[in-house]
């Protein structure tokens, strides 16, 4: 049985599928949970998770009133506005994502003194005593699915998240 | 002297008005949003900030929000779509704000560690689209100290001018020392989580357990704003959210709008919402709590059926124990899946990237900020994490904003009506002759 409705993350957007290359790497290699971990955070950051975002922004000028614009600059003769309209054009199709942006930014490269992005992440936790609460109802859990690592608490839950989660993320 | 624009321009809410002022003219969400009912993508309409303690932010307007799809210039705090950007900051400057930017100088916020290809798109936003006089650009953290110091003259933060800001906002959280009016960059630790983050994991977990929520980011994040708390004992009220009838003190029930009788979901009996808040430290104390953890869920089966019995026509769901675990993300991150260190050793990591004479004050100078600091007991639970972490000789001060939401922008008001502003800032002459990355420099010290 397809289970469609029930599962909110089926219909991904396909902007959130354009995954940023690290994740690319990441989901390439062959451990799921790590898998799992990373887009764990990509679908907390996703703005419309049971959207589908097909039809792209052709129409977003059209929430301008014509007056907001009147303090745009319009050069159309410009040569810097011209090649600035001829990249956004090109820029168009979807911006890029913060990932993406991340990565052509190239930190790894900075001397090891220069705080960064990268240096600033507060890191993994140095206790390594976690509590663990069920995926599917946020009780205690102490079960681990051998799958995809997600802890959950009881047969019922385990149920749940076999038929609606388990591997989803990554699938 | 020509007026100042201070514009916090933020993730989730963007707060404008004009430097001198006590509080910004505009709060209106970053984004453009499309109802159902809409054909177009619409600039949301700007937002009030409840006075009274609650987090929650009223729209003005009555647009039904159900399934709204949203686009936001600005992703994981970055931006990288300046296009949208520029639509939202038109609209802003000359519908809302009515100011003529080229007679006026603009202080921006702008989050730390911001890439440079991030600052040259910016710059070309404020100079070239919309053609400021001159820009000055700003981080919260400093802006937050500023206007505390100057609030609190005769405090240690004042009188040190050091503090460590602790700003958790809609895209991520940073714990930030400042000294001497400039953030210690080298010195910022931040979790990849903020409002947004958590919005999501409360929609997700009132999915699995009651209705299919996946696409109601504006009703969600009421519910959160209304709702949502932290807990002082978590083995202690996961037990209590079990426990049926007047026994549980944290089940409610949320009413989803129609989109006939009303356009905006509530809270179905605010009193029942509120009779956690009896809930006392001292009940902690009962002997089987606490000790063995993994003994609590055994019997979880029976009790569980009864969140099943939720009406789906009724287009209403309870919240139990998701009240208290959403914004436990923040503490322990890793509890649920992420590996990154919670909010109190984020701080010790901060502090320990410092010189050690800074120690002691930015411990007994910590102040929060950002719009996810407001839940109900965020400050108390804090401290009780943070206290065995920290040497015994250093005190644990943790000051909450008086308006956690508008603080940098006061801060930035503040800097913006000070004699030195206007020598601060990049004027266009300068960013014309020498473009982005040499004018940023004249930001840093
Ligand atoms: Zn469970
Ligand atoms: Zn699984």
């Amino acid at each position: 049985m397809d289970d469609d409705s029930t599962n909110p993350f089926r219909r991904m957007s396909s902007r959130t599928r354009k995954v940023a290359p690290k994740m690319v790497a990441a989901l390439a290699s062959s451990d799921n949970r790590t898998q799992a971990a990373l887009a764990r955070l990509e679908a907390l950051e996703n703005d419309n998770a049971g959207v589908e975002v097909v039809e792209n922004i052709d129409d977003e000028d059209a929430s301008l009133d014509d007056d907001d614009q009147a303090y745009i600059k319009r050069q159309s003769k410009g040569t810097k506005r011209k090649t600035r309209q001829a990249k956004a054009l090109e820029a168009k199709k979807a911006p890029k994502t913060f990932m993406e942006l991340l990565h052509e930014a190239n930190l790894e490269s900075l001397p090891p003194h220069v705080p960064s992005y990268l240096k600033a992440a507060v890191g993994p936790p140095s206790s390594t005593s976690r509590r663990h609460f069920c995926t599917v109802c946020g009780f205690a859990a102490s079960y681990t699915c051998i799958r995809c690592g997600i802890r959950f608490c009881s047969s019922r839950c385990q149920n749940i998240h076999n038929d609606t989660r388990c591997l989803k993320f990554v699938a | 002297m020509s007026n100042v624009v201070v514009l916090d321009n933020g993730g989730g809410l963007l707060k404008a008005g004009a430097g001198g002022d006590l509080d910004p003219s505009v709060i209106i969400p970053n984004c453009l949003y499309r109802p159902l009912s809409a054909k177009k993508w619409l600039h949301p309409s700007p937002i009030s900030i409840s006075t009274t303690a609650t987090a929650a932010t009223e729209p003005s307007s009555d647009l039904d929000l159900t399934s709204a799809s949203v686009r936001r210039p600005i992703d994981r705090g970055y931006l990288i779509n300046p296009d949208l950007q520029r639509d939202i900051w038109s609209h802003l400057f000359t519908s809302l704000l009515h100011v003529n930017p080229s007679n006026s100088s603009l202080l921006l916020t702008e989050p730390l560690f911001t890439l440079p290809s991030i600052q040259r798109a910016t710059d070309e936003l404020v100079f070239e689209d919309f053609n400021f006089a001159s820009l000055y650009v700003s981080d919260s953290p400093s802006l937050v100290h500023f206007y505390e110091a100057s609030r609190r003259p005769t405090s240690l933060l004042s009188r040190a001018q050091c503090s460590l800001v602790v700003d958790c906002g809609f895209s991520f959280t940073h714990a930030a020392p400042v000294f001497q009016n400039f953030t210690l960059n080298y010195a910022v630790k931040r979790i990849d989580l903020g409002g947004k983050a958590l919005t999501n994991y409360l929609k997700e977990l009132v999915s699995y357990r009651a209705l299919n929520v996946m696409d109601e980011t504006f009703i969600m994040d009421d519910v959160k704003e209304r709702l949502c708390f932290v807990s002082l004992n978590v083995p202690r009220d996961l037990q209590i959210a079990r426990k049926s009838g007047k026994e549980n003190f944290f089940r409610c029930t949320y009413v989803l709008p129609d989109g006939v009788s009303y356009t905006r979901g509530f809270v179905k009996n605010p009193d029942d919402a509120k009779r956690y808040l009896s809930l006392s430290d001292e009940k902690v104390s009962s002997p089987s709590l606490g000790v063995k953890k993994d003994v609590i869920e055994l019997d979880v089966s029976e009790k569980t059926e009864d969140k099943k019995r939720i009406d789906l026509t009724k287009n209403e769901f309870d919240l139990t124990n998701e009240r208290f675990l959403v914004p436990e993300m923040i503490f322990h991150p890793a509890d649920l899946g992420m590996n990154q260190a919670g909010l109190a050793e984020c701080i010790v990591r901060a502090v320990n990237s410092c010189h050690p004479h800074l120690h002691p004050v930015l411990y007994e100078s910590i102040v929060l900020t950002g719009g996810s600091t407001l839940f109900h007991n965020f400050a108390e639970r804090l401290e009780k994490e943070l206290r065995p972490l920290v040497p015994d000789e250093c005190q644990v001060k943790i000051t909450t904003q008086e308006d956690p939401i508008l603080g940098s922008w006061r801060g930035g008001s503040l800097l913006a009506s000070s004699p030195s502003f206007e020598a601060m800032c990049v004027t266009k002459a300068e960013y014309e002759e020498l473009g982005s990355a040499r004018c940023r420099k004249r930001f840093l010290h």
